[in-house]
């Protein structure tokens, strides 16, 4: 493979990642302008403990995902009384705010004679595991999709588990959800923690793969992007985010003619599918089908077998 | 500053109002307006007058566009469509203006050469009053329109209850679309005024007048036209206070903080009362 290709996978790779963590966020009938800031809490946080303490990448990803699933807990928890648009314009206000702050934040510690740490919206430079430990390019694409594969079985597991169907009813009809005995509160925050440790794996790679990350990467493009991914996709299975993300970086990136006026066509591409198909692609109802098709084609199979 | 929030956030507010959607475009139809503006300036050296009409020309046919193509086509009921789908125009209408302008600012013309008039201690700058002047004239003629004629009254109407509206032989969806018109056209005018007085546009300035009239009307209460006043006229004394004192930056996480105390304590905004609360039971349909 070339360097390209491995450039383009990785960044589909990585931006599975807040495309999931957004769609969590929709299932749970909660629209989300704000995911960015968690990628931005991922990337940064996991920068700081490989680049400024050299720690390992292996434990600060978990550790970053910690700060940040605690960081999304938190705001999800303020915000537990708004719905619909007020909740999506105060994530969207809560990301921002955290943005800016980085841009005002300066904290440099020596390392190796260099200073090294956020430097507003010089951005955080210098992290060098990747580099110190010889990773190449391909090594984190395995890594990438080595995550993204146990998180995707994660969803599989939950969306066919009791946690699968209480966040699909409290998405569908809160109320119902309270009428059923379902602790509404106490899964909102556990949704939207998991979603903020979800969104930051993706941003503690990008930061180790590029090097350098700027405040202005986590803006409010990032976290719409993400959003509409799961909207294009499709809300019936994890797999629509990523179908999404193929469709807007895979494509996109793979059409040349397309390069020059890329979001007027994506733009357009959006506006016009979610006219005819406003819950994506792969939304409930073509999902239940396409499973029933595979269904009825794996009994057929077997039942020729056995004949 | 603050006024020329104030016409940003009741543009938004009527669209809001009559839809119970968010139009994220509205920032980047003004600055498809504006630039259209500039260009007649740049080209033909045309008068503040031709500039004016430009902009708000610009303004209401991009504005036209997003709505056709955001809102009259997506059903009713997928209002999480319609805001993502009126994002992804957005891009479309902010790389368009990057094509057809490749430099990253453009001159714009100045209202003219004002002197700072002295107030005691303070200084003011003759054209932030001309545009207090201005927006206060504009919400005049609006509230008359809204609450004078019979396209004022179908306004409400389809605001109060689309159905009943309908049934009551309103047009809703020429309401709505004229409603739009007149959102893009006082969007024009705040466009025009806030550029004339800054000087100089870059294709971001969608984003910013997006930014600035969301945290405006929602500081003040959406779908509500007082509120919209309110919530500009406070975020443009909050952000000059932050810039004073604590620098540039952090201008702009004033404006963003208070949007989020504000939503955390008083989802409402500045006037929540009944309206805000039949806001928020709308919501919970959508």
């Amino acid at each position: 493979m070339d360097d390209h290709v491995i450039t383009v996978l990785n960044n589909i790779g990585g931006f599975s990642f807040i495309a999931l963590s957004a769609y969590l966020l929709l299932l749970s009938g909660e629209i989300s302008f704000g995911q960015q800031a968690f990628y931005g809490i991922g990337a940064y946080a996991s920068g700081i403990m490989t680049a400024m303490f050299g720690m390992s990448f292996w434990l600060a990803l978990p550790l970053a995902m910690l700060v940040s699933g605690l960081a999304a807990a938190l705001v999800g928890g303020l915000t537990l009384r708004l719905r619909g648009l007020y909740f999506a314009i105060a994530t969207l206000a809560f990301a921002e705010t955290i943005r800016l702050i980085l841009v005002a934040t300066t904290w440099q510690v020596e390392v190796d004679g260099e200073p090294v740490g956020p430097n507003g919206s010089e951005g955080l430079g210098n992290i060098r595991w990747g580099f110190d430990n010889e990773y190449e390019p391909v090594d984190f694409l395995w890594m990438i999709y080595g995550t993204l594969g146990i998180v995707l079985l994660l969803f599989f597991l939950m969306e066919r588990s009791r946690l699968g169907s209480i966040v699909r009813t409290i998405g569908a009809d809160r109320l119902l959800a309270e009428t059923q005995g379902i602790n509404v509160t106490r899964y909102k925050i556990l949704v939207a923690g998991l979603a903020g440790a979800i969104a930051a794996i993706g941003g503690a790679f990008y930061a180790h793969i590029q090097t350098t990350v700027y405040p202005e990467n986590f803006d409010v493009m990032l976290g719409v992007h993400s959003l509409a991914y799961g909207l294009i996709g499709g809300l019936g299975t994890a797999v629509g985010p990523i179908l999404g993300v193929l469709l807007d970086v895979g494509f996109l990136e793979a059409v040349e003619w397309v390069q020059g006026y890329r979001m007027i066509v994506f733009g357009g591409l959006v506006a016009v599918l979610l006219i005819f198909m406003p819950r994506g692609i792969l939304d409930e109802r073509r999902v239940h089908r396409l499973r029933t098709m595979l269904r009825g084609w794996r009994t057929e199979t077997h039942g020729a077998a056995g004949n | 500053m603050g006024s020329g929030y104030a016409l940003l956030a009741i543009g938004f507010t009527l669209i809001f109002g009559v839809l119970r959607r968010l139009n994220l475009s509205y920032g980047p139809s003004i600055m498809v307006g504006v630039f259209f503006g500039t260009f007649l300036f740049l080209q033909f050296q045309a008068g503040w007058y031709a500039v004016l009409v430009a902009t708000v020309l610009g303004a209401v046919i991009a504005g036209a566009y997003v709505e056709r193509l955001c809102f009259w086509a997506i059903k009713k009921g997928a209002a999480v469509a319609s805001m993502v789908s009126s994002f992804a125009v957005w891009m479309q209408l902010e790389e368009a203006v990057t094509i057809a302008f490749p430099d990253r600012t453009y001159e714009f013309p100045a209202l003219g050469d004002f002197e700072l008039i002295e107030l005691g201690e303070l200084s003011v700058r003759q054209e932030h009053l001309i545009m207090l002047g201005i927006a206060a004239l504009l919400v005049f003629a609006l509230h008359q329109l809204l609450f004078r004629t019979r396209f004022g009254l179908a306004v409400r109407a389809v605001s109060e209850d689309p159905d009943a509206a309908l049934f009551m032989g309103v047009n809703t969806g020429r309401v709505i679309f004229l409603a739009f018109i007149l959102a893009s056209a006082i969007g024009g005018v705040a466009g025009y005024f806030i550029m004339a007085t800054e000087e100089v546009i870059t294709p971001k300035f969608g984003l910013q007048a997006t930014f600035k009239g969301l945290i405006a009307m929602m500081l003040g209460g959406m779908g509500s036209v007082p509120g919209a006043i309110a919530g500009g006229l406070l975020l443009g004394v909050v952000e000059k206070q932050a810039e004073w004192y604590a620098g540039a930056v952090w201008r702009d996480i004033a404006a963003f903080l208070l949007l989020f105390v504000f939503l955390i304590f008083r989802p409402g905004g500045l006037l929540a009362q009944g309206a805000a609360a039949r806001d928020l039971a709308a919501l919970r349909r959508v």
